[in-house]
């Protein structure tokens, strides 16, 4: 039964799951000019109601406006700020600019690797990049979000990704969460592969996707 | 008296031109009694202080202009380029998806997954929409990325440069010009007109030959001279896109006239606005009120 669940997610596939008068699409890839969007962008021109949004797709693949937009959500974020070329560290590095995912995220905590990470995410210092200051202690998780489900036990982290899910919309996603004291900030959204699903969690996405159970 | 941000990056400010009609600009609402700051990516935290925010920067969905426009839609400031017209204008997909769904006249076009993309179909589009083609890949500007190709043999070199880029592309059908018309739109009404005269050594507004840049001529043309089709063209495919500030090029081959594309945040360093002493302030009124 596993092997027979574990086929139908097939990498790069794209899924178009029509409930309760919406289509949800369900996608590894959700970036900007994929065919995933294109689908999406398809469906919004055609009048059809789809989840997510191009445009929330787009609010979520940058992160300085996906932690806006949940902040003023009412969802606990990281503080962060936009640099050329200066960051206090320990400190969280993301870029923004064509090439950057927000899965490609950097921790760093000294001088040397801070330059070499800031010459990495901004293309040599050609672009801006986002930062989020991390203290002593600080633990940054990656969960795997299916419609707003974790398979955590974590009350904190479950309560976070049901309230991202709410407010972007986007079936499957790797959500990066920092723990500080016990307490859970929102960091990033990132784009989650089918392959790194656990087996649970693949059992759950194909029986959403195959209409079996309402999540 | 509100404040006007001006959000700007080090390329522009690298401009000569772009210094120029910035601070012809911050003259200008000066004058009309606002103050003005310029903004920096790093200052991007102050645009919820801002009365209007009015982007001078290459815009991009994927760039940090796209966050400028996002924070401040977010808090309820007007901005110029608001961040539909830029998620909108800097597709091409999705800018000629809103054209055509609305009617608006453009050359015959295709968009191209890049699993189709085969011999047999680069035939079937030369067969249907004659030669040469025309390929764009999606987040062109300043014509980069937008190349012409006689056969199959080019298309297929060309279309999978592009689609490692975009897994969707446009190919379309060639209109020739000497000329681009430029009609600039404000609110859906016109801000400006002018001419991009094309150079002879190539089919775009910008391009490199043989290791130059080359630009077109850029000739101001007041509004009686405007051919009333491309001026009423103009005005539809901007109001297709939005309320914003649009720059649509408009070619006209004979009586046909048609949109090649709508840009967001068009270029006003050049002359375009030599007949329109009032672009800036018409700007700074849609963002501030009158």
């Amino acid at each position: 039964m596993g092997a027979r669940k574990d086929s139908l997610l097939v990498k790069d596939q794209m899924y178009l799951v029509p409930r309760a008068g919406v289509t949800h699409v369900v996608s590894e890839n959700y970036s900007y000019k994929s065919d995933t969007y294109y689908a999406i962008l398809s469906q919004e021109t055609k009048g059809v109601a789809v989840e997510p949004s191009s445009q929330s797709v787009l609010d979520a693949n940058i992160v300085p406006i996906c932690l806006e937009k949940a902040r003023l959500a009412g969802i606990e974020v990281c503080d962060w700020g936009i640099s050329h070329s200066y960051v206090p560290f320990p400190a969280l590095l993301y870029g923004i600019n064509y090439f950057a995912s927000s899965s490609d995220y950097h921790p760093v905590a000294g001088p040397d690797e801070t330059k070499a990470a800031i010459r990495h995410v901004t293309n040599c210092g050609k672009y801006p990049f986002c930062y989020q200051g991390l203290g002593e202690g600080d633990y940054i998780h990656r969960v795997h979000s299916i419609f707003g489900g974790v398979s955590t036990g974590d009350a904190g982290i479950s309560r976070l990704a049901g309230e991202v899910y709410d407010l972007f919309r986007i079936p499957l996603q790797t959500l990066v969460v920092r723990e500080r004291d016990g307490e859970y900030a929102f960091s990033s959204l990132a784009p989650c592969r089918y392959s790194a699903l656990t087996r649970d969690e693949k059992a759950a996405l194909q029986a959403y996707i195959e209409h079996q159970e309402f999540l | 008296m509100s404040r006007l941000g001006m959000f700007v990056d080090r390329k522009t400010l690298s401009s000569a031109e772009q210094l120029t009609a910035l601070i012809h600009c911050r003259d200008v609402a000066e004058m009309l009694g606002h103050s003005v700051e310029f903004i920096f990516p790093v200052d991007i935290h102050r645009i919820p202080q801002m009365d209007a925010l009015f982007i001078r920067a290459r815009t991009d969905p994927m760039n940090v202009t796209y966050v400028a426009a996002r924070m401040a839609s977010f808090h309820g400031i007007p901005v110029i380029d608001d961040p539909r017209s830029i998620q909108v204008c800097s597709d091409k997909i999705n800018m000629y998806c809103q054209l055509m769904k609305r009617g608006v006249a453009i050359p015959r076009t295709v968009f191209l997954s890049r699993h189709e993309i085969s011999p047999g179909k680069a035939d079937e589009l030369f067969g249907d929409m004659g030669s040469p083609l025309v390929i764009k890949e999606p987040s062109t500007s300043f014509s980069l990325r937008v190349e012409k190709v006689h056969d199959a043999t080019e298309f297929l070199k060309v279309a999978r440069r592009f689609s490692k880029l975009s897994d969707w592309i446009v190919v379309q059908q060639f209109v020739e010009s000497v000329y681009d018309w430029r009609i600039g739109v404000l609110g859906g009404e016109l801000l400006y007109a002018c001419k991009y005269t094309i150079p002879t050594a190539t089919f775009k507004i910008q391009a490199s030959v043989n290791g130059h840049v080359v630009y077109c001529d850029v000739l101001s043309v007041p509004p009686e001279e405007v051919p009333p089709d491309v001026l009423t063209l103009g005005l539809e495919a901007g109001k297709a896109i939005g309320d914003g500030l649009y720059g649509v090029d408009i070619k006209k081959s004979g009586d046909h006239a048609c949109v090649i594309e709508v840009n967001d945040n068009p270029s006003l360093e050049s002359g375009e606005d030599a007949h329109y002493p009032l672009v800036y302030q018409k700007i700074v009124a849609h963002l501030l009120g009158a």
